[in-house]
């Protein structure tokens, strides 16, 4: 590590953050290497940490000899203020060395209200913030992640996304990379052209024109040269059970949020749930096969010490070997103590021999996520689960002796009334009460529910993605109204700032002209925006003032069905008719099919996959 | 590929056996907070494949007891932790497995069958290297004067709020010497278990005294590395 660095460790908070020196760091010799890698977290040491995206492609690009690649966090404020006293910029965990020296930095994108945090390090680095001010001694920076799939308010930072899953994607464009200097014929402009040309997923905004009309919408899409794709499609890895897959983790010292083995247990998610962008952008579902993922398991097992097992996924119970795969689990994890999660539970889906399966009987709660209070508009955003899933589950849970159960809600969904509302507070009611009703509950102690309500955001590449959001007033209204419901003692009301979930809005669905506001906001000292204490509505409101963006444009309006969306730009694989299919369908409160029941057409399996529900899905068989 | 399932092969012992460790904590590892030692040890533990022995009940997990604090910002080449085995495995297999899921700056260095209780320890062996502006001679024989001139006050925070106390009350021996530009401090403090100095505190009596290391840490910065760690005598080392 560098001198200056370990020289101020005694004096910040969690010194562990920036020591580096964990076990399962990969040190190349800088010599031996031709590019020079900078994976970033745009947030601390202990979040990035717990990111299996970066997990897997800090690995894959490790796995070539001619990379090194790094990681990179965004240091606290403390140590910031160092970084200022002693003049230290930015550096890579493993080697000390500023990242603005590196040949790449890559930025994974997950959450809008890290962008802040994106654009402090760039400066904390030395890195002109605008893509169109860098030169050819500057790292390449490229961006990836969920947030990718919009990437239009962060697009002047960036020199290029790759949409998509970057597994190989992000090892052909290292290497192109590599190639070009090799071959001198090395240009920023140059390689960035030939990227945008020849890979899928790579996304150069500079080449491509936005125009507007005299109302702010977009009047067109234009890409500047003939040889880039029009739409640029996202790349998916074909065959899960071929992705890499990390067999050694990083071991953090201090403790990541998630502490734990991740393992992925397929991609994409059968249901389609109105509001949800996840659902949506990772599909086709792609599973893996039992086999290997006890094999990855147990290697990681190995490999970590860890001592808990998490299925991940984003709906668990939908996995269709989920039997065959616990019980090969359960073979060894028994054994060796090892205690298996499983996030993600749909109630309709849990049953006791998943309670007994799972045994995570450290904890004494559950968590599920009905979202809304009724029928009716759980029908609306077609979360095909009932009240009597949730009570059987409930009360599963119960006689397996839990006591707290957590319930999920989201607030501000299209159509939403104030019934529905209040549906959320009966509906906990009626947990407490079949609480009561169980014979099995644990004897003598009290049950405790709690209601954890977000507001709904409306998200690119969803049915909702034109829907505008309520105003804050009326989203703070709904949450006091809620409140005043919400009467029985067993039950806890928490709700999400509404603040925050506005500018998430804004941020969300946002075009190039953000861009400007974001840069005032980091020249005004923005960062940590995810985080309560740092954020400052007022502060972002002044902000958007003072550049010309009118939140209220891409948080509150309903976007037009023909307007063209700054993300038109991107190819997710589900189509835009699909889309407005699902849009009416929630209008008129009537559900869709799950993927396995019946394809609805969504325009995924275009991408091909392999272990998938979709028909006709055979791009990826030899 | 590992053999972890190895341990489920060995023969079982008639009652579990606490095992002590003895490992390096310096380098980069000086920052890892206890909490956070501890966290690792056991995943170490389970990594290395050693036949733990798991508490029974509700919440299975192993045991692990370490020899004493050792505060944040402080290197050692001596600390302890005792952890239960129940099936026969030589000792240096274990220490082998153990090195194999270390780095240097995080190493074991023995491991054999405990026989000492931790309530033993009274002293511990310290050097500091202290690197400082302005050191010369005059201030090096100021800071050996101040060691054998009572008091030496310093203030320490405990849980009951601050207290002055006598540094020297927990110094056995003490050595100053000017190597380098640096001033070295060779120290044998109390470590007992109701009678613990925390090695940071001459540091801090240091600064108090003599307003040394207070500028750009890139100049000045100090080092404490525990060396040995001691029984009542002051001389035999614990084991
Ligand atoms: C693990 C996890 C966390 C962890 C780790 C943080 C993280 N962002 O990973 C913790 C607990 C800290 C966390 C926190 C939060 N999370 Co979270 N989390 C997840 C979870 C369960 C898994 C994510 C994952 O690892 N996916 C698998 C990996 C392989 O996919 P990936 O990350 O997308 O990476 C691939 C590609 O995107 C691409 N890629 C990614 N980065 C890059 C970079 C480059 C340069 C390139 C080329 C490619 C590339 O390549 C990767 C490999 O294919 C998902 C749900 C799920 N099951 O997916 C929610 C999820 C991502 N989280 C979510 C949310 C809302 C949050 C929080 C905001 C919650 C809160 N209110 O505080 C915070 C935000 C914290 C933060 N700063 O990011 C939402 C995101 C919703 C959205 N953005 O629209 C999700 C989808 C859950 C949900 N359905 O609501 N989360
Ligand atoms: S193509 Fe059909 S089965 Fe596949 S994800 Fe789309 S809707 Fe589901």
């Amino acid at each position: 590590m560098n001198e200056k660095i370990s020289s101020v460790l005694k004096q910040v908070e969690k010194p562990g953050r920036y020591s580096g020196g964990e076990y399962g760091a990969v040190i190349k010799d800088k010599s031996q290497v031709k590019a020079r890698f900078a994976f970033a977290f745009p947030d601390t040491y202990e979040i990035g940490m717990s990111n299996l995206g970066m997990r897997i492609l800090y690995g894959v690009l490790n796995q070539d000899p001619n990379i090194w690649c790094e990681r990179v966090f965004c240091p606290w404020v403390d140590m910031q203020e160092k970084m200022r006293q002693l003049d230290i910029p930015l550096w890579a965990h493993e080697s000390g060395d500023p990242v603005r020296d590196f040949d790449i930095l890559g930025f994974t994108l997950g959450y809008e209200m890290c962008y802040t945090n994106v654009l402090r390090m760039l400066m904390l680095a030395g890195i002109p913030l605008r893509a169109a001010d860098r030169s050819d001694a500057d790292p390449i920076v490229i961006g990836g992640g969920a947030c990718a799939y919009n990437p239009e308010p962060v697009a002047d930072f960036f020199d290029c996304f790759s949409i998509g899953e970057g597994e190989d994607n992000l090892v052909e464009f290292t290497n192109l990379y590599i190639r070009m200097k090799e071959e001198g014929r090395y240009s920023r402009a140059a390689f960035l052209h030939e990227a945008a040309a020849t890979i899928q997923g790579i996304y150069v905004p500079a080449l491509y024109e936005v125009s507007y009309h005299e109302d702010g919408t977009i009047s067109s899409i234009q890409k500047k040269h003939d040889d880039i794709p029009d739409r640029v499609q996202k790349c998916i890895m074909q065959d899960m059970d071929q992705a890499y897959y990390p067999d050694q983790l990083v071991m953090p010292y201090i403790e990541a949020v998630h502490d734990r083995i991740m393992l992925e247990v397929y991609r994409g998610c059968i249901r389609g749930c109105r509001f949800c962008q996840a659902g949506m952008i990772y599909r086709p579902v792609r599973e893996k096969t039992p086999e290997l993922l006890n094999k990855q398991a147990r290697c990681l097992y190995d490999n970590s010490g860890y001592e808990e097992i998490s299925l991940m996924s984003l709906s668990i119970s939908d996995y269709t070997q989920l039997e065959p795969l616990t019980r090969s689990l359960l073979e060894w994890t028994d054994r060796n103590m090892v205690s298996l999660s499983l996030p993600s539970l749909r109630v309709d889906s849990f049953n006791k021999e998943l309670m007994e399966r799972i045994a995570s009987v450290r904890t004494s709660s559950l968590t599920f996520a009905p979202e809304a209070g009724t029928q009716r508009l759980r029908d609306v955003i077609n979360k095909n689960v009932t009240e009597e899933d949730l009570l059987h589950a409930a009360n599963v849970a119960f006689a397996g002796g839990k006591t707290n159960v957590k319930l999920y809600f989201m607030s501000g969904l299209p159509t939403e009334t104030l019934e529905d509302l209040e549906g959320i507070a009966t509906l906990a009611k009626s947990v407490v009460h079949a609480y009561y009703q169980n014979p099995d509950r644990p004897k003598g102690r009290s049950p405790q529910v709690t209601i954890s309500v977000s507001c709904f955001i409306p998200k690119p590449f969803t049915p909702f993605q034109w829907e505008a959001q309520d105003t804050m007033e009326m989203l703070k209204e709904k949450q006091e109204y809620l409140g005043s419901k919400v009467t029985d003692r067993k039950v806890r009301y928490t709700h999400h700032n509404a603040k925050v979930s506005r500018i998430e809005a804004v941020l969300a669905r946002g075009n190039r002209k953000l861009c400007a506001a974001l840069e005032l906001a980091a020249k005004e000292g923005f960062q940590f925006d995810a985080w309560d204490e740092f954020f400052d509505y007022d502060k972002w409101i002044s902000v958007f003032e003072r550049t010309g963006v009118d939140p209220a444009f891409f948080a509150n309006r309903a976007f037009g069905l023909d307007e063209i969306l700054p993300w038109d730009i991107i190819d997710c694989g589900v189509t835009k008719e699909f889309f407005k299919r699902e849009r009416e369908k929630a209008y008129a409160a009537a559900t869709t099919p799950n993927c396995r029941e019946q394809c609805s057409g969504c325009g995924a399996n275009r991408l091909g996959g392999l272990r998938t529900p979709c028909p006709s899905c055979h791009k990826g068989e030899k | 590929m590992k053999d972890n399932e190895k341990r489920f092969t060995l023969p079982m012992l008639e009652s579990p056996r606490t095992m002590r460790i003895k490992f390096r904590k310096v380098g980069n590892l000086q920052y890892i907070s206890h909490l956070d030692l501890q966290r690792t040890f056991n995943r170490v533990l389970v990594r290395a494949g050693l036949p733990l022995w798991y508490t029974k009940g509700f919440n299975p997990h192993i045991k692990m007891v370490f020899g004493m604090p050792l505060p944040v910002g402080s290197e050692s080449e001596c600390e302890m932790l005792d952890v239960r085995v129940e099936r026969e495995m030589s000792d240096e297999e274990m220490l082998q497995r153990l090195n194999a899921e270390l780095t240097d700056e995080l190493r074991a260095l023995e491991i054999y069958p405990a026989q000492r209780k931790f309530s033993e320890i009274a002293f511990a062996e310290y050097d500091y290297t202290i690197h400082t502006q302005g050191v010369d001679a005059t201030l090096v024989d100021a800071i050996a004067s101040a060691f054998v001139t009572r008091p030496l006050t310093v203030t320490r925070r405990t849980k009951s709020g601050e207290k002055e106390v006598d540094l020297l009350d927990f110094v056995h021996r003490i050595a100053v010497s000017f190597a380098d530009g640096d001033i070295c401090i060779h120290a044998i403090l109390a470590a007992g278990e109701g009678n613990y100095l925390n090695p940071e505190l001459l540091i801090t009596a240091l600064k108090q005294r003599f307003g040394i290391l207070s500028g750009d840490p890139t100049k000045e910065h100090y080092r404490i590395l525990r060396r040995r760690v001691l029984l009542a005598d002051g001389e035999t080392e614990f084991r």
